[in-house]
Formats: structure tokens, C-alpha cells, sequence
């Protein structure tokens, strides 16, 4: 039962605010609500048991203190403030806590809730390959599987064809809307922030997903109704990078005289492009979460078998729906941002910024420490940057 | 002895009692380099190589082909104090300068290589440097960021890169008894595509009756090596940390001929076995607080543990990442893609019986607890990397738990593997000082709670 009194996107604008509190009312009414971190853990699973997936984030606006005695300063700072608030009990809503090895900081998250937050006792790490070679793929769905028997005990019921469909069709459905969203983008001006933007793809993982149907449906009917006046910026940008949950950074860069008109980030478009492909089976799950989604974490290998290698043709096959973004919305510069520490993503800067060159773009790299003080030292950069767009 | 006695001093002439059997291992590596570039020089192909838990290095050497190791020729660039041009070659080619200082320093050195000197090797690299590579081996295992620097490569040599799969540990749910098969079939799928592609590469077929034996020398390696650490339990420890880090690589890399790497391990064997019998220590003044070192060390200040040892410190283990389990039983295969996947996959998969008996769910903070009891440890020299996640991510529960299951302290050390100018030797000293008593403190309490040490 829905029990907001908001639509479109002050809904998302109310969700995003306060992100567990959709979360308690669904457990008081007896839903299971199951955390998961990162993008790899497989939801339509978690939504086929009846359950909701919720996605866990971190706080930028609080500092990281209780995961001192867990966890060094030198690993990511946003999986660091997963943990600091775990322990400082803002989970609670939670009966269960899901991970993958998507990084080495990743897993050991999970493994560090079990030790140290009380919250949420069911938890499963699922072991994400590094490859997306054939084997690989094949050993991914034996883990999607084992991962299917685990939440199976903890439902008391089997999983069915049926359900696992019905969800695979609502997740796609998501992914559908939130493409028609970023659509409305395209406009010059876009129709809709990127602050707003982010509003709503947070609350998309903070709802149900027929909720968040719902709430994609409002959002498109009234950006669609919007009249936007003319007022071109200087520049429209798009910004690369890992998690970025907060809409502090889009503001710092959208003040600097920019419209950030598309990402390639988790929180955006990494979590939405690709869809479950039918037969709506475990290997579709594991093709489209280890094969589909575009992010570092995995070895993409372009020209696996292949005796020799060729740079210009590797990055155009890892980065290509990059040019096709750039092209759709009509970026004139990329932002790449990154959260301190994350080796994944910092081995791509430089061969991301070579690819953008040859394509003409310009490029930034920025970093931060997913704190919002640590926002401010990059203004100036930023605005730099814009003013030498054309 | 007393704890708070001034040690005397029994040796003039060295800190540490280095073993005499390392100097033969460490020369086996030095060696290495020297033959491969000359038989690259002779137009044989080199192959750069992670870490991989052997079983890459295995199918390799089965094809003769010559191996060099960019991470431990890292560390040679920091012990002979040549990283930074190698650094900074890296950092201005736009990598970020937090990550990896194995990564940055191969990333540099390519860089200065093929930008800067026309494909040859940077003068100034040490033992003659690394000839160019004809394939790069990639490996996520244990550190899964490694893949994405050989990745990033390409942007220097147009050489293949092949990345070798391992399923992670750390999990109970990896470790299942019944997931075992399931694991190594998905191994052995990965490893016979790896050799079918060397075959391709390199024009040649793979023998196997050489992979075969390079298989059972491998165990006889580890068999030998895994006596040796059970030996260093001795008090007083036979054996300084620092003899293990010069003389592992024919262990953890199999680097150079697996023959003479084996016989050294056996002398290794043999002195150690001989210092056990007769008290001898691996520090030349009285052992007055065994330490474990975690997890990897300072490359570019090694000489910094002598004066450690003149306070009576003995590093009596350090690095589990470092050491070859013991290995398993495979005499019961036959196939030798399935010997080398279930070699492999033991190194990160046999902690974990201990680690459901303390209850504990990160597998490095059982490692650590079996360790610390087993070597009757004092404290934990914790030494977080700036540039290194997987070496650092798990120090802070490891001294946790230590401190609340052993009541062992640790000293908080923060530094790098490759560069120095995040490590301040003095500093450290001066805390070590004050950690004795931290340690003297502890030592009483476990006592008063029937711990024996």
C-alpha cells in the first residue's frame, strides 16, 4: 500500500530526503526488506521472493567516525561510510544485507557487517568473476544460483519460473522508463536537472520497483509537460565514474554554468541501460549483470583469443557506447569523477581521457573522498574547465 | 630474561642472523632476470607475469618460456632506491598517484621505455631491467585491481593480455565443501582456454609430461617451504622475516629453475632445522619481543628491521600472503589442468575450517589469530599501504581481534611498498620504544588469563 501523499518528483525529491522511511513502513506491514551493495547482486531475485531490494548507500554529509575501528583510511571512503553507518545502527530497517565481490573493498564490506553490524542478520556475498569469458559466465549463474537457494531458506518458499518472469519483466520495465527519462535530456536545455535526475534514480533504488514504476511514469509525464525556456548554458556535459549518490556534486558543476545532460555512473545509466533478456532464466541474469553492465570492475575482454593487441581498437570496443552518449545528448566535455581509492576505475582515466581526445572531447579527472567538504577544492577546476568549452 | 633488561650484544658485525641458505634462493631470482634478457636478447619472448597463485606459472614454464615478475622487480626498484623516476614517470602519464606502487612503478617503467628511450630499457633500471613483453599475464587474485594496471598497458605495447581466473575466497559461502568441484571445473575450463591461446601465441604445443613435473616439484616446493614456516614456531625464532622476503620468489613465483629452487628450500630446510636444535635465533641479540609483520613490507627500508633487531625484536612471521599452504593430496588426479586448478585454488580456500572455529567471518583475521598462537606473538607490526587496498582493507579487524580474542597489541605503522617518502624510520623508532611497554603490559595479562605466553 502506498502511502505517499506526493507524486512525481516531489515524491523523489521526498524519498531521496529521508530513504528508509518507505523502508519501515513496508517491514512494519511484514515485507522483507533485503540491502544490497553495488550493482551486481542480482534484485530480480530478491523481488521474485516477495521481497524488496533496497540499495545501500553511504552518507556524504556525515562523517565517517564508528569505521575507524573496522576498516583503514586508505580503501574507498563511500564503502567506509557504508560500514560507519551500519554500525551506528541506520540500518535497522534491514533483514538483510547482500554483497558481491565486485571489488576487493567491496566483499570485505559484507564480510565486516557480519562482524560488526548487528542489523540485518541474513547476509550472502556472491562471488562476481573478473572475466566475462564463457567460463565465466557460466560460474557466475552457479553463484546467482546458490545465492537463489540461500534467500529460498530464508523465505520458506522455492522460487518459481513464474515469479523470477514477473520480475525480470518489472526490473526491464524500470530500466525502459528510466531511458525514456534520460531521453528528455537530450533537449537544449534538458527538460529535466541533473539534480532532479538524481533525485529520482535514488528513490528508484529506495522504493519497490512498481513503485518506482509509478513514480517514473509521473516524473515523465510532467517533464514531458514541462515549458522550458530558453537559456542555454555553456556547456553540456557528461560525468564518468563510480557511485555518486548525492546531488552536491551535480549542483557545484550545473553553478559552474554547465547542464550535466548524461552519466556513466552506477547511480545512472550503468544501472539501468541493460536489460534481463528472455528466456528469463539464471544465465540471462548472469549474462546481463557480469557481461552487460559496463563497469570496470570487470575485464572486458575485447579481443579475447586474439595474439595481438590493439589499443585504439580495444578502447573503442570498451568505451563505444560512450561515443554513442556523446553523440545522442550532445556532449561537448565529460567530467570524470572518482571517489579516492577506487584502483578500478583510476586505471581507466588515463586510456578514457586518450579515447575522449581522439573523439575530440575534452576531459577532466576529479577526485574526492566522498565527503561533501571535499566538494569545494574542486569548484575552481570545474569552472575552469567549462569556461575552455565552446 | 628479563623485559626490561638492555640486550647484549652477541654479533658485531649484524642485527639479524641471516641464514645462510638465503643467499643461494635470493641469487636463483637475480639470475632469472639476468637469463631472460639475455634470451630475449637472443629473440626469445618475454612474458610479463602477476602474481597468480601459480597456475599460470606452471603452463609457462612447462613451455620454456622466460617469466619476468613486474611486482617483484618493483620491489627491486624500491630496495635499491630507483622507484622514483619510475613513479613519477607514471603520475605524469596521468594515473592516479594513490594506487597501486607495483602498479605505478611497471606503469613508469613502460612508459620510460616506449616514450621515452625507443622501446629499450630505461638505463637506470636495475639488473638490466625487463625486456619488452610478448604477452601480458594478467590475475585478479587476491588483489583485484591488479588486472586493470596490466590492462592499461596496451597503452604502451601492443603485446596480448591473457587474465587468469581464480573464484574468491573470504567466503563462507565460497568455501562450502560441496562448491569445491564446482570451482575447479570452472578452473580447468579457464586453464585449458589459457593454454590452447599460449599454444596459438607461441607457435608450440604445450608439454605436458614437463607441466607434470613441473606440477609435483611445485608440491615438494611448498612441501619444504611449509616445514620451514611450522620450524620458525621455535622460540627463539630461528628465522628472521627478512630472510623469508629475500628468498620466496622461487616459492611464490616459482622464479628460475624449479630444480635448484628446490634443493636451496631443502638446505633452507636443513639450517633452520639445525638452529631449532640448537636455540639459535634469527636476531644476533636476545629475543626479547616476537613480532608478526603484516602484512607487506617496506621494500625501500628493509635495513630498518636491524635496528629493530638491536632492540630485540624478532620478526618471527610476517606476509601470510605471501606463504604457500600446505598443499593437497593430488595424487588422486590425473589430469594436470585439474592438479594445478586444485593447487591453486588451495592457496585461497584453506583457512576457512579455522576461521568457523573462532567464529570469526573475515578468513585473514583467523589466519592471523592461528598465527599469533602458534608463534606465541607479542605484538603485530601493522603496517597499512597508502597505495595498496587488498594488503590493507582487513589490518584494522586484524588488530581488533587480536587485541580482544589474544590480547595482543599492535603498533600502527603507516607507509608503502614503493615509496619511501610516506615512511618516517625515526618516527617509528621512537614509538617502538613506548609499544614495548604496551607489549610488557599484555604480556601479563594473558598470563593472568592462563594464555601461555
Amino acid at each position: 500500500m502506498v502511502t505517499a501523499t506526493t507524486k512525481g518528483l516531489s515524491r523523489a525529491h521526498e524519498v531521496y530526503a529521508d530513504r528508509g522511511r518507505r523502508m519501515r513502513e513496508l517491514r512494519k506491514a511484514g515485507k522483507k526488506i533485503i540491502g544490497y551493495i553495488c550493482l551486481y547482486p542480482p534484485i530480480e531475485i530478491i523481488t521474485a521472493m516477495g521481497m524488496v531490494p533496497f540499495r545501500i548507500f553511504g552518507d556524504m554529509s556525515e562523517p565517517i567516525t564508528a569505521a575507524d575501528q573496522v576498516s583503514t583510511t586508505v580503501v574507498c571512503p563511500f564503502l567506509r561510510s557504508i560500514i560507519d553507518l551500519g554500525i551506528k545502527g541506520k540500518f535497522d530497517f534491514l533483514d538483510g544485507a547482500v554483497g558481491a565481490h565486485t571489488c576487493d573493498i567491496g566483499m570485505t564490506t559484507i564480510i565486516a557487517w557480519r562482524d560488526y553490524i548487528k542489523d540485518a542478520p541474513f547476509t550472502h556475498l556472491i562471488d562476481v568473476p573478473h572475466t566475462d569469458h564463457a567460463p565465466a559466465v557460466d560460474y557466475f549463474e552457479g553463484q546467482i544460483n546458490f545465492f537463489k537457494k540461500h534467500i529460498e531458506e530464508l523465505a520458506g518458499e522455492k522460487l518459481s519460473e513464474d515469479k523470477l518472469k514477473k520480475a525480470c519483466e518489472l526490473h526491464n520495465k524500470q530500466r525502459k522508463l528510466v531511458r525514456e527519462l534520460y531521453d528528455l535530456r537530450k533537449s537544449d536545455p534538458p527538460k529535466l536537472t541533473s539534480m532532479e535526475n538524481l533525485e529520482v534514480m535514488v528513490s528508484l533504488f529506495s522504493l519497490p520497483v512498481e513503485e518506482g514504476n509509478e513514480l517514473l511514469e509521473e516524473v515523465i509525464k510532467d517533464v514531458k509537460e514541462r515549458n522550458i525556456k530558453p537559456g542555454k548554458k555553456k556547456a553540456r556535459l557528461m560525468v564518468w565514474g563510480p557511485v555518486f549518490d548525492n546531488t552536491s556534486l551535480y549542483e557545484l558543476i550545473e553553478s559552474a554554468g554547465a547542464d550535466v545532460v548524461v552519466d556513466d555512473t552506477c547511480v545512472g545509466t550503468r544501472a539501468f541501460w541493460a536489460d534481463v533478456k528472455a528466456p528469463y532464466n539464471l544465465h540471462a541474469l548472469a549474462q546481463r549483470y557480469l557481461v552487460d553492465i559496463k563497469c570496470p570492475r570487470t575485464y572486458r575482454d575485447t579481443q579475447h583469443q586474439e595474439t595481438e593487441r590493439n589499443y585504439d581498437k580495444d578502447l573503442d570496443s570498451r568505451f563505444n557506447y560512450i561515443k554513442k552518449a556523446v553523440a545522442d545528448w550532445h556532449v561537448n566535455g565529460v567530467i570524470l569523477q572518482s571517489v579516492k581509492y577506487c584502483d578500478t576505475h583510476g586505471y581507466e582515466v588515463p586510456n578514457l581521457r586518450h579515447y575522449l581526445d581522439t573523439l575530440g572531447i575534452p576531459s577532466i579527472y576529479i577526485e574526492h573522498d566522498y565527503s561533501e567538504r571535499s566538494l569545494a577544492p574542486i569548484k575552481t577546476r570545474v569552472e575552469a574547465f567549462v569556461e575552455t568549452l565552446d | 630474561m628479563s623485559e626490561t633488561a638492555t640486550p647484549a650484544k652477541t654479533d658485531q658485525k649484524r642485527a639479524i642472523n641471516r641464514l645462510k641458505s638465503m643467499y643461494p634462493l635470493r641469487n636463483v631470482v637475480q639470475q632469472d632476470y639476468i637469463d631472460t634478457l639475455k634470451a630475449s636478447n637472443e629473440g626469445k619472448p618475454t612474458v610479463w607475469s602477476m602474481l597468480n597463485y601459480w597456475e599460470g606459472d606452471l603452463p609457462l614454464k612447462a613451455m620454456g618460456l622466460n617469466i619476468v615478475y613486474p611486482e617483484n622487480y618493483a620491489t627491486l626498484l624500491a630496495s635499491s632506491g630507483a622507484a622514483e623516476p619510475f613513479l613519477d614517470a607514471s603520475d605524469s602519464d596521468g594515473f592516479p598517484t594513490h594506487m597501486c606502487g607495483y602498479g605505478r612503478s611497471t606503469i613508469g617503467y613502460s612508459y620510460r621505455m616506449m616514450k621515452e628511450n625507443g622501446g629499450k630499457i630505461p638505463p637506470d633500471a636495475p639488473l638490466g631491467g625487463m625486456a619488452k613483453p610478448a604477452l601480458l599475464l594478467g590475475s585478479g587474485i587476491i588483489c583485484d585491481a591488479r588486472f586493470k594496471w596490466f590492462q592499461s598497458l596496451a597503452r604502451y605495447f601492443d603485446a596480448p593480455e591473457w587474465c587468469l581466473e581464480m573464484p574468491m575466497m573470504a567466503t563462507y559461502e565460497g568455501s562450502e565443501p560441496e562448491l569445491e568441484d564446482y570451482q575447479v571445473k570452472f578452473l580447468v575450463k579457464e586453464l585449458k582456454d589459457f593454454i590452447a591461446f599460449l599454444e596459438k601465441l607461441f607457435k608450440q604445443k604445450m608439454d605436458w609430461a614437463k607441466l607434470e613435473e613441473l606440477i609435483d616439484l611445485a608440491v615438494k616446493i611448498h612441501e619444504t617451504t611449509y616445514k620451514i614456516t611450522e620450524l620458525r614456531q621455535a622460540i627463539p625464532g630461528p628465522m628472521h622475516a627478512t630472510d623469508f622476503w629475500s628468498s620466496m620468489p622461487p616459492s611464490l613465483f616459482f622464479a628460475g629453475d624449479m630444480k635448484v629452487a628446490l634443493k636451496c628450500y631443502q638446505d633452507m630446510l636443513s639450517e633452520v632445522q639445525e638452529r631449532v636444535k640448537n636455540k639459535e635465533s634469527g636476531i644476533n641479540y636476545p629475543e626479547r619481543y616476537r613480532l608478526i609483520f603484516a602484512e607487506l613490507p617496506p621494500w625501500h627500508s628493509l635495513k630498518f628491521f636491524d635496528k629493530l633487531a638491536e632492540m630485540g625484536w624478532n620478526f618471527v612471521f610476517e606476509s601470510f600472503g605471501y606463504h604457500a599452504p600446505k598443499p593437497p593430496d593430488l595424487s588422486k588426479y590425473s589430469d594436470p589442468c585439474e592438479k594445478l586448478a586444485r593447487l591453486s585454488r588451495n592457496f585461497m580456500f584453506n583457512v576457512f575450517p579455522e576461521a568457523k572455529a573462532d567464529n570469526i567471518q573475515n578468513p585473514i583475521v583467523e589466519t592471523y589469530l592461528k598465527i599469533a598462537r602458534g608463534f606465541k606473538a607479542d605484538g603485530f607490526f601493522m603496517h597499512p599501504l597508502i597505495s595498496c587496498r587488498a594488503a590493507s582493507c582487513s589490518l584494522r579487524t586484524v588488530q581488533h581481534w587480536e587485541q580482544e580474542k589474544l590480547d595482543i597489541p599492535s603498533l600502527w605503522v603507516e607507509g608503502d611498498i614503493i615509496d619511501k617518502r610516506v615512511f618516517n624510520p625515526q618516527e617509528v623508532l621512537a614509538r617502538a620504544e613506548a609499544f614495548e611497554q604496551t607489549m610488557d603490559h599484555y604480556r601479563k595479562v594473558r598470563k593472568s588469563k592462563g594464555l601461555d605466553w
